[in-house]
């Protein structure tokens, strides 16, 4: 789906925002970028979304690179869901909002209120197609944002932050439409976070530091890699940190991302010996 | 003196059509020299009441009394700006209230306003900026030039530099990464700590809550739903359960362990306590 | 910042509110030139009388015109101290001292008095009775005729929808910096020119700042959901005309051709 090789982009002289980067993510994934503010992580998905030009390398998205030339092309198969619900939504209501990609993409008009209705209906908005942004919470924007994507029927769709802004309850609810979205609808999924909740239930994670790849593998192992994690200033899983308060008392765990990983390990131990 | 909420609510636009009562009958008694997280879920009135500490707000009926002063509903509050002064509001995503060319200059704004002279503002600004840990080269940058971060902390340091005894904060590692989340509530850790100062966290995350501070009050609807040591709050996961709230992951993995029979004691809150009671429950088994 | 009647629009279920923007538009066009034409007093009372019936059939209240034409009060005195000061003609009223008061200062402030009325109230049963976002499809439809000559129809109403669209949001974040600003010691109704100069850059320089964060990632979000300005796009909000609009623009181009035969005719 995606193919990325030593992608470089910066936005002055003084300093390289991303140095080198290759990765490839396969069709139907789901795939989390880590890494502390200014790694660069948002970077890349602006630049895997065409929004700002690369400076070196290439990007392969479903065969095509992207330049000019195919960017139209890409970009109806991208959707991208940014970080701030007030600042993307486009349209004076819900129902107008979805309608804005639509209209761009040379709909016929007919076959709009189905679309929007369909999209609507998959992150539950149907109640509020006519309500305006103010009369919204957060986690609510951003369900119309993923909508407003989802209506223009992309293979790819990108999440640059898109819970950061939001309350525990907004946060859960976009979980939730994303998981359910790669499950049910086997789009691939790009998602950069800071959430571990949500990188345990991805299949792959990319982490970044000062713009380069450093780690990469199943969010088992990169979660489970303590000392590297906080190399690069990310959060260490609670799992791993009472690992090395077990280890202190003289028990040996294995290494785990959930608690309930740990627990299942710890609760055999108990029941074996 | 102290801080309290004496039966106080707040109508926003009274007597129109958008009326809307965002404090209902609250009344409360924040410690003070302790530092106490206001939880609540969006909308719930939080914002509301921690704005009536410096009156930004001023009650619809009842009263409050912090420090030394009284605003009662109806009448205009005296000593406003003293007020503010001594009591420092910060509010969520601070970074956008930056204005001036420089980062120190910005620090020394609250201050002249509040009378400093030049030189006074100015190394009180110094003093603030060191604090939060922003170093000599960025005194004279531009707020502009400095990372999401940073401005954070420099907004932080232009209220501390009013040097407030009550320091309210709004959400204030909303955005943050989780190492710039940890070096945030140390900050207010050791200033509670070193300076005695009593500070107010507006907050949805329950690890800062259960391991940075005292006390914990709870707003549910406009009203003051719980308000206790947060030891107690923490004792069992049952009432965040019952508030819709998702306990630290300690007491989470506490619960974990229960439900896989394991026996973990109430009082256990942190986690070399908590290998404790599990090494020797594994040991004994083998 | 919530009294701000002028402009503002009413949710009511009305016949003027179901009927067609543009024939909304073009009727007040109409009626705002036939306030210009010098029909007279007779004119201006029939005019009057159109629109009151109007405003009657929106169901809206005369309280409500009188809420939007209070903020004009102001401009009225002073337009009148003018008048006072310098015309000179008609009879003379009242002398105080030196100073005369001649009745054409008050017949011209009328005049202009009466004109604003009615123009704030042709405007309102516009704005009033119809949906921001209808007003700039109107506006866009209305406009087509003159994409011939380079008029950026759908560009025009693209930009005033965006900016109707963030007007609540900037007044919260107005709102949010006062307080922010209020809460360092910043004092916005007194103080010296200087404190003065001070209080009001903290405000328009975050100000600014945000707007132009809030306008890069709007750009982004609507580049990525592939709008491209210039390029064809169709159209979700169709328009169109029912009985009732060519009803209103009927009455209106017969108001317009009274006040035509009044002003030139008789």
């Amino acid at each position: 789906m995606i193919e990325v090789k030593n992608l470089k982009f910066s936005y002055d002289d003084t300093k390289t925002t991303i140095d080198d980067v290759s990765f490839s993510i396969p069709d139907g994934s789901y795939t989390t970028i880590v890494g502390h503010n200014g790694s660069g992580k948002s970077t890349i998905a602006k630049l895997l979304a065409g929004l700002l030009e690369k400076q070196g390398g290439s990007i392969q998205i479903d065969g095509l690179e992207l330049n000019m030339e195919n960017l139209t092309k890409i970009r109806s198969r991208i959707g991208i869901v940014f970080q701030n619900p007030d600042n993307q939504f486009i349209g004076s209501t819900v129902r107008d909002d979805i309608a804005f990609g639509l209209e761009n993409h040379n709909v016929p008009q007919p076959e709009m209120d189905g679309i929007i209705e369909t999209n609507a209906a998959k992150v539950k908005m149907t109640k509020y197609l006519d309500h305006e942004p103010t009369r919204l919470s957060g986690g609510q924007k951003q369900r119309v944002a993923i909508a407003g994507v989802l209506a223009m029927k992309p293979k790819l769709l990108i999440f640059d932050e898109a819970t950061a802004m939001l309350d525990p309850q907004g946060k859960d609810e976009i979980k939730k439409v994303i998981s359910q979205l790669h499950r049910e609808n086997n789009l691939t999924i790009v998602s950069i976070t800071h959430d571990i909740d949500e990188v345990a239930d991805s299949d792959y994670v990319l982490a970044l530091d000062n713009g380069k790849l450093v780690m990469e593998g199943t969010p088992h192992d990169v979660f489970t890699d303590e000392r590297k994690l906080r190399r690069i200033q990310l959060d260490v899983p609670f799992s791993l940190k009472m690992r090395t308060a077990l280890a202190k008392q003289g028990v040996d765990a294995g290494r785990h991302i959930t608690m309930e990983g740990l627990v299942k390990e710890l609760c055999q131990s108990l029941s074996n010996m | 003196m102290s801080i309290s909420f004496e039966h106080v609510s707040h109508v926003y636009s009274a007597g129109t059509p958008y009326e809307y009562k965002a404090l209902d009958d609250v009344s409360v008694t924040i410690e003070e020299g302790k530092i106490t997280a206001v939880i609540g879920q969006t909308g719930s009135g939080k914002s509301t009441l921690v704005q009536h500490l410096n009156a930004l707000l001023l009650p619809s009926e009842g009263t409050i009394c912090i420090l030394d002063r009284t605003i009662k509903a109806g009448e205009k509050p005296k000593k406003l700006k003293s007020l503010r002064k001594d009591v420092g509001l910060v509010f969520q995503f601070p970074e956008y209230q930056l204005f001036e060319e420089t980062v120190i200059k910005d620090v020394a704004f609250g201050p002249k306003n509040f009378g400093a002279t030049e030189e006074e503002a100015m190394a009180k600004a110094r003093e603030a900026l060191t604090l939060v840990g922003l170093g000599q080269d960025t005194f004279e940058k531009s707020p502009l030039e400095l990372s999401g971060g940073q401005k954070r902390r420099a907004a932080i340091a232009g209220i501390l530099a009013m040097n407030p005894s009550v320091l309210v904060l709004d959400e204030p590692t909303a955005g943050l990464d989780p190492l710039g989340t940890i070096q945030m509530m140390e900050l207010f850790h050791s200033l509670n700590k070193k300076y005695q100062k009593t500070i107010l966290i507006v907050t949805h995350d329950m690890e800062q809550v259960f391991s940075h501070c005292d006390n914990v009050v709870v707003v549910e609807n406009g009203k003051i739903r719980m308000h206790a040591p947060v030891s107690e709050f923490f004792r069992d996961s049952s009432l965040c359960r019952e508030m819709n709230i998702l306990p630290p992951a300690l007491i989470r993995m506490k619960d974990l362990l229960v439900q896989y029979g394991f026996e973990v004691p109430q009082e256990v809150q942190d986690i070399d306590g908590l290998a404790k009671v599990i090494a020797r429950q594994v040991k004994h088994h083998g | 910042m919530g009294n701000i009647t002028l402009g503002r629009y009413i949710p009511l279920d009305s016949p003027i509110h179901k009927m067609d923007p543009r024939a909304k538009i073009m009727a007040m066009l109409i009626m705002l030139v036939s306030i210009f034409l010098p029909a007279g007093w007779t004119g201006y009372g029939i005019i009057f009388a159109v629109t009151a019936l109007t405003i009657i059939l929106a169901k809206l209240s005369f309280s409500f015109i009188w809420k939007a034409m209070k903020p004009m009060l102001f401009m009225l005195v002073f337009l009148f101290v003018i008048n006072a000061l310098f015309l000179k003609t008609g009879t003379p009223l009242v002398t105080v001292g030196s100073f005369v008061l001649y009745s054409d200062a008050i017949f011209q402030t009328l005049y202009i008095a009466v004109r604003l009325l009615l123009m704030v109230m042709i405007t309102t049963c516009l704005t009033a009775t119809t949906k921001p976002l209808d007003m700039t499809l109107g506006i866009e439809d209305l406009l087509k005729p003159f994409t011939k000559i380079h008029v950026p129809a759908h560009e025009i109403a693209m930009l005033i929808s965006i900016a109707l669209r963030f007007i609540p949001d900037l007044i919260e974040e107005t709102q949010r910096i006062m307080k922010a600003q209020e809460s360092r010691g910043v004092d916005l109704q007194e103080g010296k020119l200087t404190e003065r100069i001070a209080a009001i850059l903290s405000l328009i320089v975050p100000l600014f700042v945000s707007a132009f964060q809030r306008a890069e990632d709007l750009a982004n979000a609507m580049e990525a959901r592939g709008y491209a300005p210039g390029e064809p796009r169709t159209r979700y909000k169709v328009l169109k005309l029912a009985g009732r609009d060519y009803i209103l623009l009927g009455c209106t181009i017969a108001v317009q051709l009274c006040m035509i035969w009044l002003a030139f005719l008789r």
